[in-house]
């Protein structure tokens, strides 16, 4: 196993920057997920950790060896691909054996070493197949196969459960979560779903257009969003967003949405306020017709149950805002309702800069 | 009963399957023009060619006598059948070789990411489009025994003293026509492979190297393997058109000195065209005809395994899984795989060139080898237009000599004004070029048009509809008259349509070339519908279109693509055959191009080199312009493995 530190890492392709001055470092035996929407570069940065890109800038350490110019196999790097990228023409095994032979490791060892990889996965009956007669899920298992069995100091994954149907996908992620503390192997994994980046990680780093815009243990980056885009990008469903005029008034801030005026707390912001923020409160945390320090006025134009909680969506001064209540005491549509929600919920955004206040 | 009314909505209520039974019936109105044209215009010559071949036949009294097989036994045990069919088992198994190693090659080179890489797949390119009429005049000129090329070169460079008689010596010009045939004919292999090489998953080459395998492991475990089905298909066409080869021999070296280049082919039509015996020269084709059958079940046999290795173990997957999971996380077992899993030691890769040469040498090679792909691809093209653009008297001078002593564009003048030039010599032929041109146009227009309405509808049909017997049983007939050789067709064809009134008439060649190319065209487009995605049509049957509403208004568009590739097949065969116009033409009012400039070979005089290198620039201007423009939608409409002849 090893520690993985990026410096100022750049990738560009031609005229497009697709990794921008990435520096991050993960421990040993660590699970860090890079997490964006697609197109912000976090594939880029895997491929050039692999070694299958070479970096415009920067530079990539394994512990503390330079292996920025190094063959992806001299890395001691295995990768899962999204399309699993299976030998079409080999059986489970031989795809599994593939890379060890490169190495010219004998035999009986390649053997011992693929069963014990198969016994973690499962694959015991399936080891003489090839992957047309694999379904998704025992092709992915595979995939993880011909990953782990070199054991490999760092595991990068990348988007590996995306082809998955939703209920195998819920349960493969559980496999990974357990593979991994079992391996202790440092593991990058990269996706575009925030709720697997969550249930996942050790830390989370948020990605937008090449850059990184926040890492932090997942429940840090859903609680304490450093901007706009972190706060709307995690968590589902995703945050409220309210353009408010703030003053400071009364020893409070206060905050004009429409015609309501809502007083915070004046610690909640140590500096400078503009006139104009935005406000942004998680649907969540906003608790239809609930008694709590704050809230505000609006008038219910959908009802959306999912089971534990149901969603009330809300016009709020012309704004539509989401709230939760009891799924046994939803309101009527078109009724007026008081979303209630405490000050420490609460998040103020720059509009110009995107920062958080 | 107009055929307007099969478009008004409801008038499809006959066909409307049923719920429990699809109805075969649409698929079969639509393919029944296809199968009608190809089974009638190629069925009745073929057995026609079959009764042929079991008679002999006296020319001038128009006798028929029956002899059974005696014509078959007469020609099986002659050494010079024999001869000829060791020629042309050398002669394919050389051409297919070498044409599936330069193919090879060319493709991966084709498939590096390098700039001008589509204009180099355009020039690739250039050589096929080229009709093997051209490709010979250019070939034979520069393998010349007095003028050519080559002795040119030698004797500018002075390492010759007298001229060499290249296709005078049997060996050498037989390897030379095989070189020649390898030229028209590799990028037809590249274009296949190259196919094969952009349906590769990209991540399965970054797989392998994650595992460590360098180019070469890649190119042998990973690379051919995966187009190990491309090849295959790759090496039956190759061979068939290798076994078919005809026009190169015609105008390199009929056959000859001697015998030594009589293959199979030419031994049958010399049989039938210069020895006047119909009867073995029918046989003689037959058995060819039955060894390309041979081949192509064989192909179609090792293409399309049985589909008896279904697949297996996909429903239940999840839950059997699920429940393996629960029981393993309850007991905690496992805590010590991770101990057993041992730390492999990383080899590194040992390498001639260090880490930082690497890439500009790449760079360096890959320029070479552009390079000369440039060069082999279109110097011989470049070649014929200089020769074109030079009089006819300085490419006939002694000491033969490759710098040109002036340009001019007189030999264009000679043949593309039939009114004739006042000053200068030129011969009847010369003349004639223009009008060939209009019928070449006519005949590859009607030819392409025609394809694409039928191979469209026939195409569609099977792409949806194919798995019906009837349906998969007509495909497969299709796709063997493609294998049968066209030569053994032509002498009843020449038969029917003299007594039909046809001969001499471009519609002879219209309907010739139809019979012949619609399996084609039909498989090609039936492979780019399979492409779409059957919910497309679906969505218009629910918008309340009709089926052929539907395919007209929704297939069509989206198919476009495979359309145009088809379209450009269809041209660049219709315009560049040579044998049949050959038969079926008698007189300038219906010859082809390239009958007119085969023609401008039987009596040649010096001052008919320059125009007879003009026609033939004027004949492959039009296909290489065709293949240069689409040349990326000839990529695609390869993928799912297309032919040409």
């Amino acid at each position: 196993m090893a520690s993985v530190t990026l410096q100022n890492l750049t990738k560009r392709f031609a005229e497009v920057v697709a990794v921008d001055s990435l520096s991050l470092s993960i421990e040993d035996g660590e699970f860090l997920t890079l997490l964006g929407p697609s197109g912000c570069g976090k594939s880029t940065a895997l491929n050039c950790i692999a070694g299958l890109e070479l970096i415009s800038g920067g530079t990539i350490l394994f512990d503390d060896a330079d292996v920025s110019r190094l063959e992806p196999h001299e890395r001691n790097v295995a990768m899962v691909f999204q399309d699993y990228a299976l030998y079409p023409h080999m059986t489970a095994r031989q795809n599994m054996s593939f890379g060890l032979k490169q190495q010219k490791i004998e035999t009986a060892k390649i053997r011992r070493q693929v069963e014990v990889a198969a016994d973690m996965l499962d694959l015991g009956d399936l080891l003489e197949r090839r992957p047309a007669e694999l379904s998704g899920g025992q092709r992915q298992r595979v995939a993880v196969g011909r990953a782990v069995v070199r054991n490999p100091s760092v595991l990068l994954m990348d988007e590996p459960l995306s082809n998955l149907d939703a209920a195998l996908r819920v349960h493969t992620r559980t496999e990974i979560k357990r593979l991994q503390r079992e391996l202790k192997a440092t593991t990058i994994f990269v996706t575009h779903d925030q709720e697997e980046a969550m249930v996942l990680s050790d830390r989370v780093a948020v990605m937008r257009l090449g850059e990184l815009q926040q890492i932090g243990p997942p429940m840090e980056v859903y609680r304490d969003p450093r901007n706009l885009f972190v706060a709307s990008f995690i968590g589902s469903p995703a945050m409220n967003f309210l353009e408010v005029d703030v003053t400071r008034g009364d020893g409070r801030i206060q905050c004009r949405v429409g015609e309501q005026t809502l007083a915070l707390p004046p610690d909640l912001v140590g500096g400078e306020i503009p006139q104009k923020a935005v406000m942004g409160v998680r649907p969540t945390d906003l608790l239809v017709e609930a008694e709590r320090e704050l809230s505000l006025r609006g008038e219910v134009f959908l009802v959306e149950p999912v089971g534990p909680v149901t969603y009330v969506d809300c016009d709020v001064s012309g704004m539509a805002v989401t709230a939760v209540c009891d799924p046994d005491n939803a309101p009527a549509i078109g009724a007026q309702v008081g979303l209630g929600f405490s000050a420490s919920r609460v998040y103020l955004f720059d509009p110009t800069s995107e920062q958080r206040l | 009963m107009a055929l307007s009314r099969l478009f008004e909505p409801g008038a499809f209520a006959l066909f409307k399957p049923r719920a429990d039974q699809p109805s075969i019936k649409l698929p079969l109105l639509l393919t029944s023009p296809t199968l009608l044209v190809v089974f009638v215009i190629f069925g009745i010559p073929l057995v026609y060619a079959l009764a042929l071949s079991m008679h002999r036949i006296n020319m001038l009294t128009q006798q028929w006598i029956f002899v059974g097989f005696d014509n078959y036994i007469d020609i099986l045990p002659d050494p010079e059948f024999i001869a000829a069919l060791g020629r042309t088992a050398y002669f394919a198994f050389v051409t297919v070789a070498g044409g599936l190693l330069l193919g090879m090659g060319m493709a991966l080179i084709l498939n590096m990411a390098f700039p001008a890489r589509n204009f180099l797949r355009s020039v690739v390119l250039v050589p096929w489009a080229m009709a093997p009429v051209a490709v010979g005049v250019l070939w034979g000129w520069m393998f010349n025994g007095e003028y050519g090329t080559f002795n040119a070169i030698l004797f500018d460079l002075g390492l010759i003293e007298k001229p060499i008689h290249w296709l005078g010596d049997g060996t050498v010009a037989f390897n030379l026509v095989a070189l020649v045939h390898i030229w028209n004919q590799a990028p037809l292999a590249t274009l296949l492979i190259l196919a094969g090489l952009q349906s590769m998953p990209e991540n399965l080459h970054r797989a392998a190297r994650m595992d460590g395998a360098g180019p070469l492991q890649r190119f042998f475990k990973i690379t051919l393997p995966w187009l190990k089905p491309m090849l295959l298909l790759t090496m039956i066409l190759t061979t068939i058109n290798s076994i078919m080869a005809f026009d190169l021999f015609w105008v390199m070296t009929s056959g000859g000195p001697g015998s030594a280049t009589t293959v199979f082919a030419w031994m049958g039509y010399a049989y039938a065209y210069h020895f006047f015996r119909m009867g073995e020269g029918a046989a003689i084709l037959f058995v060819l005809t039955i060894l390309c059958l041979i081949l192509a079940w064989v192909y179609l046999k090792l293409l399309f395994p049985s589909q008896a290795k279904a697949r297996a173990a996909i429903g239940g997957e999840a839950e059997e899984s699920l429940g393996r999971t629960l029981v393993q996380m309850v007991a905690g077992a496992g805590d010590h795989i991770a101990t057993r899993l041992e730390k492999l030691p990383v080899r590194p890769r040992r390498s001639l060139v260090p880490a930082a040469a690497r890439r500009p040498l790449a760079h360096a090679a890959l320029a070479i080898v552009a390079i000369l792909i440039f060069c082999w691809s279109l110097g011989p093209f470049v070649w014929l237009l200089i020769m074109s653009l030079s009089p006819s008297a300085s490419l006939v001078r002694t000491p033969p000599t490759i710098v040109p002593d002036a340009l001019t564009i007189e030999n264009y003048r000679f043949v593309l004004f039939p009114g004739g030039v006042e000053d200068g010599q030129s011969s009847i032929q010369a003349t004639r070029v223009p009008f060939s041109i209009f019928n070449s146009l006519i005949v590859a227009t009607g030819v392409t048009l025609i394809n694409l309405a039928l191979g469209t509808l026939a195409g569609y049909a099977y792409a949806r509809h194919g798995k019906s017997r009837i349906m998969s049983g007509t495909l497969w007939g299709l796709m063997m008259t493609r294998m049968t050789p066209s030569l053994a067709l032509i002498l009843p064809f020449f038969i029917l349509f003299r007594a039909l009134g046809l001969i001499d008439t471009l519609w002879a060649l219209i309907i010739a070339y139809c019979s012949l190319i619609l399996p084609l065209s039909t498989w090609m487009m039936k492979s780019y519908f399979e492409g779409l995605p059957p919910n497309l049509e679906r969505a218009a049957l629910v918008d309340g279109c009709t089926r052929l509403k539907a395919i007209w208004k929704i297939i069509l568009p989206v198919a476009r693509p495979g359309i145009v590739a088809t379209g450009i097949f269809c041209f660049l065969v219709s315009w560049n055959e040579f044998i049949f116009a050959l038969i079926l033409t008698g007189s300038p009012k219906a010859q082809t191009i390239p009958v007119i400039i085969a023609g401008f070979l039987v009596q040649l005089r010096f001052y008919d080199y320059g125009p007879m290198f003009a026609a033939a620039v004027l004949a492959v201007v039009p296909p290489v312009f065709v293949a240069f423009a689409f040349q990326g939608y000839l990529v695609r409409g390869m993928l799912t493995g297309s032919l040409k002849g």
